[in-house]
């Protein structure tokens, strides 16, 4: 507990946090505006439109439901907000090494697997709080913007409650993420471009890739999207079952694999190496 | 800890990376109530030995124990032993006295340990200024702070002369000192063989990455006699030379009129001048300083390897 504590004002006592906070804020803003948008969009769909094979017709009507409607838009900010909290829970781990402060921690703490698990608590303590700002926030005004989309704030339904509870599990499941990687990729800069360029870029092109060789290769490859971490987390927080896409359970139990791969390695990683 | 126990004995350490044997069997032990010096030249492995003293780098072979235990299974390690390793080892947007904290916090000590520790090494003034805003002598005393956090019985300290300024020097000798006073065991690593004259009281010396003599610094510069002199005044210089140069000493004649004798003690420059018949003026032995012991020592195993 000692241990968590520390990691937690060392988190506290820079600026890190709060800059990282403040960017978060407008790319929430800014999901919850495309997503208001989209809403909009699909909402004004009709399924039955010519050009619409029949799985798609499916899929934009269930996507239409007002459950979904209202699960997507209570999650709004998760792209972003697990990405900000992937890097926060990395720099947890190469401030260490770009401060040349692991010598004092583990001067401290010759148990380095303690250390790697307090961080680990520490950058999930983090996420948290995240999931909680971008939730209230949420709570606060999707409300309003279900109203004006005439669907009805939706606060009843299991299934969004369901949906915002797994968002908080992804956000923690990222920072366990973000504090592996942060062993694996010591240097600061190197860590923090790498992660964002992965995430960004990776969902990017494994959804183009996914969408092109899908209808070629067959629906079986299609399913393996769930595999990009990303798209895990978003099947995770969908509302109901979407037709054409693997059960929410897997997003979970991948990104659940990911989180203990990386946890794992970057604890026995921590032991083996030399602090120089 | 009951007195006397905090010895640090190491023991047959050895680091081998892929060519190079950084440390190879190296033996030696730091007594408590004394301070040691921890000389050798660049590249000697001098900080590898002390990190791994410490478990922060894996032996390839060999131990370091602190009154017997490791350092990695001492309970709360910085309750016994306070280390200094790097002067910028604090995050540089982070206030010194939240560095104390942090540490104070992990290691389950009070929280105004920090304030203590960053008043002994007067840091007070500065406590919430960034680190990055330190100077490189106010780093060192934040160094010093957070090894005295605990109120360790031994101190390990590397290099914590550099960057000092002579006011900053001769405080960390002082306090050095008064802490070896205390009966805690001091062992300092450092290339500023003056400053480790006046400061330590025993030495070990290693070059190469081997022990090359280890003891009080009393005894490690008498042993190098070859290296001592004795300077000499007398009216009948010829004299003295010739009854010296039958004993195998090297005599010099000085441009103000003396002698100086390489190979004889000062009794026995006296001894054979007293024999011989000749008028001593002035007698003096000078022994050899810390820097030529220690460069005569390891001469040809310096340098890169």
């Amino acid at each position: 507990m000692n241990l968590v504590r520390a990691e937690l004002l060392k988190i506290r006592t820079t600026n890190t946090w709060w800059i990282f906070g403040l960017i978060a804020l407008p790319l929430w803003a800014l999901t919850l505006l495309v997503n208001w948008a989209s809403s909009s969009a699909l909402l004004g769909m009709d399924p039955n439109e010519p050009g619409l094979d029949a799985d798609q017709a499916e899929q934009t009507r269930v996507a239409a439901e007002a459950v979904n409607v209202a699960t997507n838009l209570y999650t709004s900010g998760q792209f972003f907000g697990v990405l900000v909290v992937l890097l926060l829970a990395a720099i947890v781990v190469t401030n260490e090494f770009f401060h040349q402060t692991a010598t004092t921690t583990f001067l401290v703490t010759p148990r380095r697997e303690a250390v790697v698990l307090a961080k680990l608590a520490a950058s999930v303590v983090l996420g948290l709080i995240f999931w909680l700002v971008t939730t209230l926030l949420n709570l606060a005004l999707v409300p309003l913007i279900l109203n004006a989309l005439d669907v009805g704030v939706q606060l009843g339904e299991p299934a969004v409650w369901r949906a915002i509870g797994l968002n908080a599990l992804a956000y923690a499941l990222w920072a366990v993420l973000g504090v592996g990687a942060g062993v694996l990729i010591r240097s600061q800069i190197g860590a923090t471009i790498t992660l964002s360029t992965v995430y960004v870029i990776g969902f990017l092109g494994a959804a183009t890739v996914f969408a092109l060789l899908t209808p070629r290769i067959g629906d079986w490859f299609g399913n393996l999207q769930v595999l990009v971490p990303p798209l895990a987390s978003q099947l995770m927080i969908a509302g109901t079952e979407l037709p054409g896409n693997p059960p929410r359970w897997v997003g979970a139990v991948v990104l659940i694999g990911y989180a203990l791969l990386a946890g794992g390695l970057g604890t026995w990683i921590t032991k083996k190496r030399d602090i120089t | 800890m009951t007195a006397g126990s905090e010895e640090i004995v190491v023991s047959h350490l050895t680091k081998h990376y892929k060519k190079l044997r950084a440390v190879d069997n190296l033996s030696f032990t730091v007594h408590s109530g004394r301070v040691t010096g921890f000389l050798g030249p660049n590249g000697a492995g001098k900080t590898t030995t002390l990190r791994m003293m410490l478990g922060l780098v894996q032996p390839t072979a060999g131990t370091a124990t602190f009154g017997g235990v490791r350092y990695a299974d001492l309970d709360r390690p910085i309750r016994h032993v306070g280390a200094v390793l790097e002067a910028s080892s604090a995050h540089k947007g982070r206030s010194g006295i939240n560095h104390l904290r942090v540490i104070c916090s992990a290691a389950g000590l009070p929280r105004q340990a920090a304030d203590e520790a960053l008043a002994r090494v007067g840091l007070t003034p500065a406590a919430k200024r960034k680190f990055k805003g330190y100077s490189l002598g106010m780093k060192q005393r934040l160094g010093i702070a957070a090894a005295l956090l605990g109120d360790p019985r031994v101190l390990i300290l590397d290099e914590p002369a550099n960057g000092l300024d002579p006011e900053g020097i001769r405080w960390m000798r002082d306090l050095l000192k008064a802490l070896a006073a205390e009966g805690r065991t001091v062992l300092v690593s450092s290339h500023l063989l003056g400053e480790m004259q006046q400061l330590a009281d025993d030495v070990v010396i290693i070059a190469a990455g081997q022990l090359i003599r280890q003891g009080p610094v009393d005894e490690v510069l008498g042993s190098m006699t070859g290296l001592s002199q004795v300077r000499v005044r007398t009216p009948q210089p010829a004299e003295l030379a010739a009854a010296l140069s039958e004993q195998q000493a090297t005599v010099a004649a000085l441009p103000d009129g003396a002698l100086t004798v390489t190979g004889l003690d000062a009794a026995q420059v006296g001894h054979a001048a007293f024999k011989a018949g000749v008028e001593l003026h002035e007698l003096t032995g000078e022994r050899a300083d810390l820097e030529q012991v220690f460069l005569q020592l390891t001469a040809g195993k310096a340098g890169i390897r």
